[in-house]
């Protein structure tokens, strides 16, 4: 026994830290699934486009290995490292966003892309995301208890204003400036121990779009459709071939989907109907393939994921790295919500992706920099024997 | 697992920790709640429309419709790959760069297109979204290879900057159907629906319909097991290849000889065309092969809706009768460009259906003496007569207390009349004689025998149905039976009575008629033959054999027999005339006919000419008919390697040295203009026969249908001018016609065919 003790006390010091195997499998097992549906869905079209079935898949290949190694990367790299570079990491987010207007690649009929090497692209709202999270972090984290004040609150919300405007303004991106804001609030949120000032944000942000529907409901009856996006929303069958197309499809292919789903591969709406089918709109294609009961199994591996990042956070050894592991989370679970909620037409149409899942390379090359951000703050936990 | 060194401060953020993770917890139970009601509620409705859309995804690739082949191989009827230029403004648009150059160059290629309506049709699918449906637009049909090869020339150009620029123009794949030889045999092919359709309308197209056509093939993409891209093609079939019996260059000669009769005849009485119908058909006589059927006018296939060939005939129209039936009458105006113009478009229709009608199986008509042979056969075959029997003939016979005569009534009667003699010499009075003794159950039985009032079947759509247009013994009175047995007062078409002669020269096989020997798939394969099919016999060898012998006595005879002029320089060749007088009677409109053989023992082809209603102010001349037969025959037989017999005289060989030339000529002529200008010079030849003849001039270029070998063989003294006039003169009448008095009895089912569409169904 004593024997068993001494290694396992020796293993203690060469492993030193905890490491949440378990994580690490879900986001593997996301990245995999990602891969096939992603070659499922886009095979058709790029054979098309391309010549190529397996374009997109290959693509999104190398983007895997190269954000698993970002992973390994920064997961080395002890988080307290970055709470150095608050203002280079805004900076840089500022910078990066800036710089499209000169160099930025024009593609679906917007300019979103920078171009880096070798033919891929890399879109600065995600590096804004991750450089987001890592600046409230330390914002969060050095303001200790002022954040309980308005002023504190309003300071730390602030600090994702200018960077959401310039996305919103600068790429014409809607959904990544709402998400930059929405990583923003809920860090806030789980920072400061009030509840008040949030159920009133949430109220008033809830009674400004109902006016907003309000007002797009009687512009439809008028004839008026300037709230597009709305009337789409409310009522999507009216421009069945129009702003109303992707939409429909999606829906179409959810519903046509039933309970178990046609078959992994076996979608129809993916070919020439669902536009963007590898993209925004791949959890459509995931219901109609392998029906709700796939879906909901998605979304399960979501929640474990995001549980683990719970249980990572509540261990964590500062606010610093609770905070970052706290941003991940909201990352991730906000672009999921919105991406299920905009394909099940449950909110007006924003394109999101599906995180892990969704073709695109810098979504997923700085989403495993930041799963790579909690398993270095996971590192910092010490496991100890009970 | 314990945890350690957990900081106070953390503590307050860990609690909004789960608080917030139980708020993402319940938005995802919220967003799967929401994903089962649309699974639950619309999940069939969705279904449904996944797969309707799915349904138009896949490409159609068009059958190609079989050709229709003469029995040389020539093409009669083909179709040809035409392409139909679609605009896809998804790809157009997918680069603002793209729009102009490609627009351009759509201009520039094809001047046809209407490129206002391409610009608007793109631009207005540019201001949609992506994924709009209707990016897909047919911007111009049938476009020629040529057109489309000088499209993909400009995009393939490597000297053409735009070249590359040029996007979303597509070529999709359709069939012309297109008939080379223009008019040739157009009764006999039909045409197909305008506007692309293969729907066969009249003749071989109409018939053959569902063989010519094939079946059309797929293209289209799916995802399979592996969830890998499957691009199936279902490969169109090809329709079948119809080989006729007809042979191009018999029915050109035929064609060529009916339309020559219409314009010598045009406007010769009054204005319209040489006749109301020229029509020939051209039968092998020990099979039932048609190796060529016209009639003139006809029409150019390859433009069917022209009225132009309506000019000069007699107008149709639609009107109630007293039964208050809509029918169809034959009116006396006669179309001419003034009518056209104002004539309303449905009774434009309604004459070129007319026109489009095909008269040797759709119209009947009373056949006139050319049924006599039938007659006599019959009583032959029946033992009522022996053949050795010889007549009185003194010009009429009284049956049911009408004067039925004979056609030379006036110059007191045939005289002694033999049973050949009464076809050679076309004795009415004879035969009435002939058809006592048969009586009428016979009568009728032998009728049913030639198939008289049955169809013939002949493989082609819309021949006309007979069944009340002849007597039952029951019906029939006296005088119906003696009229009959020369051929009025019962109507026939022209298949059958040339089906019929067939079966009488040729031993008494009654063969079905056809017109198509083989079929064979796109590959050459042949599907099914169509071998000569004996239906029944009609008459036996011996009397075969005595109809032969008749037959030939009225070509060669001469004298007084009526069938000399149909007789082919160099040949010896059988026939029987025929000169039927139409309904109403007694107006002088005839219908005059000639049927003969080739050669006249041992018989090969069999040849039919009808002559509805010549354009002359003496209709009843059945040289109208024979001259047309005997340029055909003169043709044809060494065409159809059937060898010369008879000696040539020294005239007959200078006419057809003179013929030989004027065809050679014909063909070698440069321009069109010499072409008219030879025709020109034929209707001045004709023109100045009477004085050519008068003077004993034999310079004559081309011959005329009605000249010197009929003097020479029967030493008639027949002037083609007036020559009727001057038969008189010698008391020899040499036509045969049936002249019926206004009361003799008319059967009343035929009044209202003879002037009407023509009796089909």
């Amino acid at each position: 026994m004593a024997e068993i003790k001494d290694i396992t006390e020796a293993r203690k010091k060469i492993l030193g830290n905890y490491f949440d195997y378990s994580m690490l499998f879900m986001v593997i097992f996301l990245l995999g699934f990602g891969l096939l549906m992603v070659y499922s869905a886009s095979s058709y079209t790029s054979e098309q486009s391309y010549g190529d079935a397996a374009y997109y898949l290959k693509r999104q290949f190398i983007a895997d290995v190269l954000g698993i190694i970002a992973m390994f990367v920064v997961m080395f790299i002890p988080y307290k490292f970055w709470s150095k570079f608050p203002i280079a990491a805004y900076a840089i987010s500022i910078v990066s966003i800036i710089l499209i207007i000169p160099f930025g690649i024009e593609s679906h009929g917007a300019k979103r892309w920078l171009k880096v090497a070798f033919g891929f692209n890399v879109q600065p709202a995600e590096i804004a995301k991750l450089c987001m999270i890592v600046v409230l972090a330390v914002v969060v984290a050095k303001m200790g208890k002022g954040i309980r004040a308005w002023k504190g609150f309003f300071v730390a919300i602030g600090w994702s204003l200018p960077i959401a405007a310039l996305i919103r303004l600068i790429t014409n991106n809607m959904s990544s400036a709402l998400i930059v804001v929405g990583i923003a609030f809920l860090m806030v949120f789980v920072a400061s121990p009030d509840y008040k000032k949030f159920i009133l944000m949430v109220l008033a942000g809830a009674a400004l779009f109902a006016v907003l529907v309000l007002v797009a409901r009687a512009g439809m009856s008028n004839g008026n459709f300037r709230f597009g996006r709305l009337a789409v929303w409310l009522d999507p069958e009216s421009q069945a071939q129009g702003q109303g197309f992707q939409v429909l499809q999606g829906l179409y292919a959810i519903g046509s989907g039933g309970i178990f789903g046609k078959g992994l591969g076996e979608s129809m709406q993916k070919i020439n109907y669902l536009p963007e089918a590898q993209n925004d709109m791949i959890f459509s294609v995931v219901c109609e393939e392998l029906g709700i009961f796939g879906a909901f199994g998605i979304m399960l591996i979501f929640l474990l994921l995001l549980w683990r990042m719970m249980i990572v956070a509540q261990n964590a050894k500062d606010s610093f790295g609770l905070m970052l592991v706290v941003g991940v989370m909201a990352h991730i679970a906000i672009q999921v919500m919105l991406n299920i909620a905009v394909v099940s037409n449950s909110i007006p149409n924003t394109g999101v992706s599906l995180p892990f899942i969704s073709y695109g390379g810098s979504s997923v090359l700085f989403l495993m920099a930041e799963i790579g951000l909690v398993f270095s703050v996971a590192r910092g936990i010490e496991v100890s024997q009970s | 697992m314990a945890k350690k060194n957990r900081p106070k401060l953390n503590i307050t953020m860990r609690r909004k920790l789960v608080v917030l993770y139980g708020l993402v917890l319940l938005a995802f139970v919220g967003l799967g709640a929401r994903l089962l009601w649309i699974a639950r509620e619309n999940g069939a409705q969705y279904e449904k429309q996944v797969l309707s859309q799915q349904h138009y995804d896949s490409v159609t690739i068009p059958y190609r419709r079989g050709d229709i082949v003469d029995a040389k191989g020539t093409i009669l009827a083909t179709s040809e790959k035409v392409y139909n230029l679609i605009i896809d403004s998804s790809v157009m648009t997918y680069d603002d760069k793209y729009i102009e150059p490609t627009l351009n160059a759509v201009q520039q290629c094809f001047p046809d297109a209407d490129i206002t309506a391409i610009r608007n049709h793109v631009y207005a699918n540019k201001e949609k979204e992506a994924g709009s449906r209707s990016a897909w637009y047919v911007a111009l049909k049938q476009i020629s290879y040529e057109d489309k090869q000088a499209f993909e020339n400009m995009q393939n150009d490597p000297d053409n900057e735009d070249a590359s620029l040029i996007k979303g123009v597509w070529f999709e794949d359709e069939y012309k159907r297109v008939y080379p030889n223009g008019s040739l045999a157009a009764h006999v092919i039909g045409f197909t629906k305008a506007g692309g359709q293969n729907e066969g309308q009249y003749g071989l197209e109409e018939y053959y319909n569902d063989m010519l056509n094939g079946i059309d093939g797929r293209e289209y993409g799916y995802m399979n097991d592996d969830a890998t891209l499957e691009r199936t093609v279902k490969p169109a079939v090809d329709g079948y290849t119809i080989h006729s019996s007809i042979d191009a260059n018999v029915q050109s000669v035929i064609e060529k000889y009916l339309k020559q009769f219409n314009d010598e005849h045009v406007n010769g009485n009054k204005d319209g065309n040489g006749a109301e119908h020229i029509a020939c058909i051209a039968m092998e006589v020990d099979t039932g092969r048609v190796l060529g059927m016209a009639e003139y006018p006809t029409f150019d296939l390859n433009n069917t809706r022209d009225t132009t060939p309506l000019l000069g005939t007699r107008a149709y129209e639609m009107i109630t009768n007293d039964n208050g039936y809509q029918v169809i009458k034959k009116t006396d105006t006669v179309i001419t460009q003034e009518v056209l113009d104002e004539m309303p478009d449905d009774q434009v229709y309604l004459n070129l259906n007319n026109l489009w009608k095909n008269f040797c199986i759709s119209n009947t008509y009373e056949p006139g003496s050319t049924a006599k042979p039938f007659t006599v056969a019959a009583a032959l075959e029946s033992g009522t007569i022996t053949g050795n029997e010889v007549y009185a003939c003194n010009g009429f016979l009284t049956k049911s207390e009408h004067k039925i005569k004979c056609h030379n009534y006036k110059s007191g009667g045939c005289g002694e009349v033999s049973v050949t003699n009464s076809i050679a010499w076309s004795c009415n009075v004879a035969l009435m004689k002939i058809g006592d003794t048969l009586g009428k159950k016979r009568f009728c039985e032998f009728q049913r025998i030639f198939n008289f009032g049955l169809k013939t079947n002949i493989d082609l759509a819309g021949e006309a149905r007979t069944a009340t247009l002849i007597y039952t013994p029951d019906q029939m009175v006296d005088s119906d039976l003696a009229t009959n047995t020369f051929g009025q007062n019962f109507n026939t078409t022209m298949i059958q009575m040339i089906t019929g002669y067939c079966s009488l020269i040729n031993g008494g096989y009654y063969y079905e008629p056809h017109i198509v020997d083989k079929i064979t798939n796109a590959n050459g394969a042949t599907i099914k033959n169509i071998e000569p099919r004996v239906l029944k016999q009609t008459v036996s060898e011996s009397t075969s054999a005595f109809i032969r012998n008749a037959t030939r006595e009225t070509v060669m005879q001469g004298g007084r027999a009526t069938g000399s002029t149909a007789r082919p320089a160099g040949y010896a060749i059988g026939g029987k005339t025929g000169t039927a007088e139409t309904i109403p009677r007694g107006n002088n409109e005839y219908v005059v006919s000639f049927m003969g053989h080739a050669p006249a023992d041992d018989p090969k082809v069999a040849i039919y000419v009808v002559v509805d209603r010549a354009n002359n102010w003496k209709q009843d001349d059945a040289k109208y008919a024979t001259g047309i037969v005997r340029n055909i025959f003169t043709e044809i037989l060494p065409y159809l390697n059937i060898f010369m017999t008879e000696e040539l005289s020294e005239k007959e060989i200078k006419e057809l040295e003179e013929k030989q030339i004027a065809i050679t000529n014909m063909y070698t002529t440069p321009s069109e203009e010499e072409g008219e200008s030879t025709t020109g010079e034929n209707k001045d030849t004709s023109s100045s026969e009477t004085v050519t003849d008068s003077t004993g001039e034999t310079a004559l270029k081309v011959p005329a249908w009605m000249s010197y070998p009929i003097d020479s063989a029967t030493g008639y003294r027949v002037d083609p001018k007036t020559g009727n006039q001057f038969d008189a003169k010698t008391g020899e009448p040499i036509t045969d016609t049936s002249v019926l008095d206004d009361d003799v009895p008319v059967n009343s089912n035929i009044i209202n065919v003879q002037d009407d569409a023509g009796g089909v169904e």
